[in-house]
């Protein structure tokens, strides 16, 4: 009997290999077992190969483990690619219509055949060999034919009663199959536990949920992966609470449709990624210059150019933080767990109101796209708050909608307002918002656009986990975004003593804080995917302690593995 | 009733003395004027170059934007809050060059707004550069030898993609042009009206007088009645689009909006907190 369980699905793309393993892992969620997933696939949409490994649980991890204790091969590339992750022991089962290459045993791998498309076809149909799949798996995992039939009783339920009936029929056979030839292998058998039902969601859907539950109420975005799920769920939430989702020729008239949007009043959104976002500049700067309350959501993927789509890599940050053309000022949030994603993503409307400018949610693509077992959201943190709008009863003669402030923050009014009828433009102007290029003006007006955020410099943005009692308080590791889970795995499993923690803003830098973190601690490990450190440099340019800081980082279109972390941080302890 | 003056802002405009573009802010005047828009209800939207100032210069809200982007701004305007009247005004290079893509893509969404096209056939504000609208051997900084690209005819690419309705003016033709404007607004969708509007400074030959002699007014033909889809085809393409009226209007046109939110309400008045029972349900399907 397991605590926890790491596995391998693989298949030819398209063929379900990604629903067969969210279909497990929903079923897995709904009785109390913790998951989190990780997936490779490439930018095609029918063949190549298509993985996904699933570390499933009692406690929760944000991670997958660098080996794993099964794979389930529904093609013969998934053998080649994946059996090098296997752990000593470990199984290969693959599916009987494939013949895997003899020499394989000879490595030591052991293999065994199941009929998972042979019952899908004489069964029901041959696409149902992703349940039949799924059938298998919980037969090892120890999971029970009635809780998968709920799952798929739920999932087929638009398709009609017939569709479900077969797909049951199925997972009969299944079960009756591995009765009577599986009883070998019960070393995969998951502990029991608590029935407790928690939601599965990907990064990009605690970002759409968190948007709707904000008050964001119009969304125009241009698909790109590895953002697509946010504009696709909001598309059917929005509407039902009697908002927008538009899809539109390209980003550069989604980021600008927004400003509009915005500048009327709604909070809006748009996400995308990479090529998307280079796109977006300019019209980030004119959110900037024209104080409107944006939020974009950048999903990182390995760029520069169309890079590799499919790939996990965060280095669009110093792009994002210094910015395009000109100067001015940007809020970025980095989450980097799906509740973070929802909770970040509230913050980042209250943000955009409260200090008129754009807010960017940069997550990753491991971020956005690996499914997590999560705890309950919380009801009762969701909180709107617009910031300063004017009412029409309250405008007053002489309104000035960019009028000079002690926190630099104006007045907003909205078009409809009587007696707030003013002009905005991306031309520099005064603070009726008229054009206006005198050298006073400009200097005034330039200190009351980037001073306004100044003071969340002052705010404690990175969360620290202090890895007591072992830890002797010099080294601390430092990461953002999806990073941040495979440091605590690595850390926390193999108790390296040394404190870790991770950036919940990036942008303001949380100056102070990170100034009483390096008086505290004499080596700091930056940690991050990308060639340039770009963290790292940051952190360098604007706080300094050049030599206490140590830069880790990797570039190869893949997360770090646990071992690659241990080696690295080893070296400091 | 409202006078002209109520939206004008009293900002005397950057324009050279004689520019077209006075004209059309003047008609764009009137015709709010005369459909008694209050003026807050009004929003202007505008790209960058001589046009893009329009906006600077009316009595209501008003958003001068990036170049270009005058048309998603002004779409993002009009979503956030239906009750408002939503102009979107910009040049040649706006529209149709580093525009072109979201005009096309605006006709096709068929928002209720209406786009005003500044059209003087050269770059303005960057002193004197071929448009895509310039015709073939305009001479111009950028083309010293003359232009050898073929000019886009914004009523004909308009009505190839599917407008619903379609207007063209002339700064020349002022009353004229407050009559198509006042349709354009009163028009359930995308109405955009292309006014040839004579660039004082930097082309010599698309002048005042240059169009009173080659310009076609569908108003004064004899006969006259609306034109059908094709027919407006045809007359754009014999007078090679150098013809003004209202060319072309789809009776049975619905905007999108309507389509996308039957409830019609504006979203920036919507109450934005959702239950927690439904917040639950939402969360149960995951």
């Amino acid at each position: 009997m397991n605590n926890s369980m790491s596995l391998l699905i693989g298949g030819v793309q398209g063929e379900g290999v990604i629903s067969t393993a969210e279909n497990l892992m929903k079923t897995l969620s709904s009785l109390g077992y913790y998951c989190f997933e990780k997936r490779n696939f490439s930018s095609r949409i029918k063949g190549g190969n298509s993985s996904i490994v699933i570390n499933i649980g009692l406690e929760k991890k944000l991670w997958v483990e660098d080996e794993v204790s099964f794979i389930v091969a529904l093609d013969q590339e998934t053998i080649d690619l994946y059996h090098p992750l296997l752990e000593e022991n470990g199984i290969i089962f693959y599916d009987s219509t494939i013949t895997p290459d003899p020499t394989l045993l000879k490595k030591g791998l052991k293999l065994h055949a199941l009929p998972i498309s042979e019952i899908a076809k004489k069964n029901g149909s041959l696409i149902m060999k992703n349940t039949s799949a799924m059938g298998f798996i919980g037969v090892l995992l120890g999971i029970s034919e009635g809780n998968l039939i709920e799952v798929i009783t739920k999932k087929f339920k638009k398709k009609g009663q017939d569709i479900i009936e077969k797909n049951i029929k199925v997972l009969d056979h299944v079960f009756q199959h591995a009765n009577e030839n599986l009883n070998e292998y019960s070393n995969f058998i998951l502990n029991s536990i608590q029935k407790n039902k928690r939601p599965l969601m990907l990064g990009n859907h605690g970002v759409s949920l968190g948007a709707l539950m904000a008050g964001c109420r119009f969304v125009a975005s241009y698909p790109i992966t590895p953002a697509s799920e946010i504009m696709e769920t909001l598309g059917v939430l929005l509407p039902k609470y009697k908002g927008i989702m538009l899809q539109v020729e390209d980003e550069i008239a989604a980021v600008n449709m927004i400003i509009g949007a915005a500048y009327g009043g709604v909070r809006s959104m748009t996400a995308t990624s990479g090529p998307g976002i280079s796109l977006m500049m300019e019209g980030i700067g004119l959110a900037g210059m024209t104080e409107t309350p944006i939020v974009i959501v950048n999903s990182q993927r390995v760029g520069p150019s169309t890079g590799m789509p499919t790939k996990h890599e965060q280095s669009d940050l110093i792009g994002l933080y210094f910015g395009g053309h000109g100067e001015y000022p940007t809020i970025i949030l980095t989450p980097s767990t799906v509740e973070e994603c929802f909770y970040s993503t509230i913050r980042a409307f209250n943000l955009a109101d409260k200090y008129q400018c754009p807010v960017i949610i940069l997550l990753d693509l491991t971020l956005s796209l690996s499914n997590q077992t999560i705890d309950q959201l919380d009801y009762s943190k969701i909180e709107i708050d617009r910031g300063k709008i004017f009412g029409a009863s309250e405008i007053q003669q002489g309104y000035k909608r960019f009028q000079f402030t002690e926190d630099h923050v104006s007045t907003r009014a909205i078009p409809g307002t009587k007696g707030g009828i003013h002009h905005t433009t991306g031309l520099e102007h005064s603070e009726i918002g008229l054009p206006m290029d005198t050298p006073l003006n400009r200097k005034k007006m330039m200190e009351k656009r980037m001073e306004k955020t100044y003071i969340l410099q002052s705010s404690n943005e990175i969360i620290i986990k202090e890895n007591k009692p072992t830890s002797n308080n010099n080294v601390l590791v430092l990461t953002f975004g999806s990073t941040y889970g495979i440091i605590k795995g690595a850390i926390e499993k193999n108790n390296i003593p040394v404190d870790f923690g991770y950036f919940q803003m990036i942008k303001p830098l949380p100056i102070k804080q990170l100034e009483n973190l390096f008086a505290k601690y004499d080596h700091i490990i930056v940690v991050e995917n990308n060639y340039s450190q770009q963290l790292a440099t940051i952190i360098r340019s604007e706080v300094g302690y050049h030599d206490k800081i140590h830069s880790v980082t990797k570039y190869d279109g893949t997360t770090f593995t646990l071992g690659e972390i241990i080696t690295e941080i080893g070296r400091w302890v | 009733m409202a006078n002209m003056k109520d939206y004008s802002n009293n900002i005397i405009p950057n324009w050279c003395p004689g520019c077209g573009h006075f004209s059309i802010q003047r008609a764009l005047q009137v015709a709010a004027s005369k459909l008694e828009i209050p003026n807050e209800k009004l929003a202007i939207v505008s790209g960058i170059g001589c046009s893009g100032r329009i906006s600077g210069y009316m009595n209501s809200y008003s958003f001068h934007g990036i170049h270009g982007r005058s048309l998603p701004i002004a779409q993002g305007i009009k979503a956030s809050n239906r009750d408002l009247t939503v102009i979107a005004a910009g040049g040649d290079g706006d529209g149709f060059a580093i525009g072109l893509s979201h005009t096309l893509h605006a006709i096709r969404r068929n928002i209720n707004m209406t786009y005003i096209v500044l059209n003087n056939q050269i770059y303005g504000l960057t002193k004197g550069h071929t448009s895509p609208l310039s015709e073939v051997g305009f001479e111009t900084k950028s083309t010293p030898t003359g232009s050898i690209e073929t000019p886009i005819r914004p009523g004909i690419v308009a009505l190839a993609n599917g407008i619903t309705f379609l207007g063209q003016g002339f700064s020349g033709y002022q009353e004229q042009l407050v009559d198509i404007i006042i349709k354009a607004i009163q028009h359930e969708g995308f109405s955009m009206v292309n006014v040839f509007s004579p660039c004082i400074t930097y082309n010599k030959i698309n002048t005042y007088q240059w169009f009173r002699e080659h310009l076609i007014n569908l108003d004064e033909e004899e006969n006259k009645k609306p034109l059908n889809y094709q027919e407006a085809m045809n007359r754009l393409i014999e007078t090679e689009g150098l013809c003004t009226g209202v060319i072309y209007q789809d009776p049975t046109s619905h905007s999108y909006l309507d389509k996308l939110q039957p409830e019609k309400k504006p979203l920036s008045h919507l109450n934005l907190k959702i239950p927690e029972e439904d917040f639950n349900n939402l969360i149960n399907l995951y």
